[in-house]
């Protein structure tokens, strides 16, 4: 008995290297986990916002003349609007265009000694080192754009200031219950 | 000289049964084989999943994370030919291909949550928990064991698109993935 389970013992061995080809025939690559990739994309396109206006939207100066004088007052200063939440999802540029005061009902020309224009510094701080500014009574208004070289949000700040007769500080100004002028600040992504 | 004594015995047992030999005699050849534990994924549906604008263009939420649908693609055919089977998922958020790290108020990631149903009892989930900056974004989740051999369409749902923080989002490209993995079952392996 003892011998026999030998034999048999022989026989299994010989069958196992047959066993072992069977074992690696299965397709080459196929195993017991499988895994897959599926992408995901999306893009955000470059964007500004220019915000809300923390007040009503106007800068009120009161009234613009020394009533003794009926020159443009020396003292002449309003608070700040803030437009809030401003942002830029990329680089941007930010300019700040500006009108002069106008008569809103004297539109003719003014007789001599009379003006019926003031101008004004508009500036737009809080979004670059140096505020974007823009004087009505210039010409040349290098300053009105400046740039920004990351995304940003924050608030920006729209002031005037330095206000000026047009034609000169000796003319008075004409009457009227409406002078009237508009600051634009304008936010621009850059790619 | 025992192994001489023991042949001896067999050659005398064995010539009496030659003598009487039969017509009909019987012998058995085994076959055997095996099947290997194999699973396979089917090919998604769609390789890549394009989110389009993740940024509100308009209304309050500017800037920030739009409402994005839940997408769905789905591996048709999957199986394994072996009890005890489960699916795993390796999420990556989507982030902007710019790895600057962005100003404060801004994101550069988006995550989400990525869901697969259709293997066992309850899904596989994964939610993704990357910081602004990006950081972190890869998540990963097991589901349950499927107890039998399974075919099935596994259906991979993203969804609950967010920004961390739900700031803005900067401008750019965005890209992230989702590893969906079909194999043998770890213990203390589920989510």
């Amino acid at each position: 008995m003892i011998r026999a389970s030998a034999l048999i013992a022989a026989t299994l061995a010989l069958s196992a290297p047959g066993l072992a080809m069977a074992q690696i025939a299965p397709e080459v690559g196929a195993s017991d986990t499988d895994s897959a990739t599926v992408g995901v994309i999306g893009n955000v396109p470059a964007q500004c916002y220019g915000g809300t206006l923390s007040g009503d939207g106007s800068l009120d100066l009161g009234v613009l003349i020394d009533l003794t004088t009926g020159r443009l007052r020396t003292d002449l200063a309003t608070p700040g609007e803030v437009l809030v939440g401003s942002f830029c999802t990329s680089r941007s540029t930010i300019t700040v265009n500006a009108t002069p005061l106008e008569a809103q009902n004297f539109t003719v020309a003014p007789p001599a000694g009379f003006s019926r224009r003031v101008h004004y510094l508009a500036s737009a701080s809080g979004w670059t080192t140096t505020p974007a500014s823009y004087n009505t009574a210039t010409a040349a208004n290098a300053a009105a754009t400046q740039s920004r070289d990351s995304a940003f949000t924050g608030d920006i700040t729209v002031a005037i200031s330095d206000f000026s007769t047009d034609g000169g500080e000796t003319l008075r100004l004409v009457g009227d219950e409406s002078y009237r002028g508009v600051v634009t600040v304008t936010l621009t992504a850059v790619n | 000289m025992n192994c001489k004594y023991g042949l001896a015995l067999i050659a005398l047992v064995a010539l009496p049964a030659t003598a009487a030999a039969q017509s009909t005699e019987s012998g058995t050849v085994d076959v055997v084989g095996t099947v290997r534990s194999i699973c396979i994924l089917g090919d998604p549906t769609s390789a890549l999943v394009d989110l389009g604008q993740l940024s509100a263009a308009s209304g309050p939420r500017t800037g920030r994370v739009a409402v994005i649908p839940p997408q769905t693609v789905t591996l048709p055919g999957s199986f394994c030919n072996f009890a005890g089977s489960a699916v795993s998922i390796s999420a990556t958020a989507l982030t902007a291909a710019d790895a600057t790290n962005p100003q404060a108020g801004f994101a550069r990631a988006v995550n989400y949550t990525a869901t697969a149903t259709g293997w066992a009892a309850g899904a596989s989930l994964a939610t993704t928990g990357a910081a602004r900056d990006g950081t972190g974004p890869t998540a990963e989740g097991t589901g349950a064991t499927q107890p039998l051999p399974q075919v099935a369409d596994i259906s991979l749902t993203l969804s609950s698109f967010t920004a961390p923080g739900d700031q803005i989002l900067v401008s750019g490209n965005y890209s992230g993935n989702v590893i969906v993995t079909l194999g043998p079952a770890i213990a203390g392996g589920e989510n």
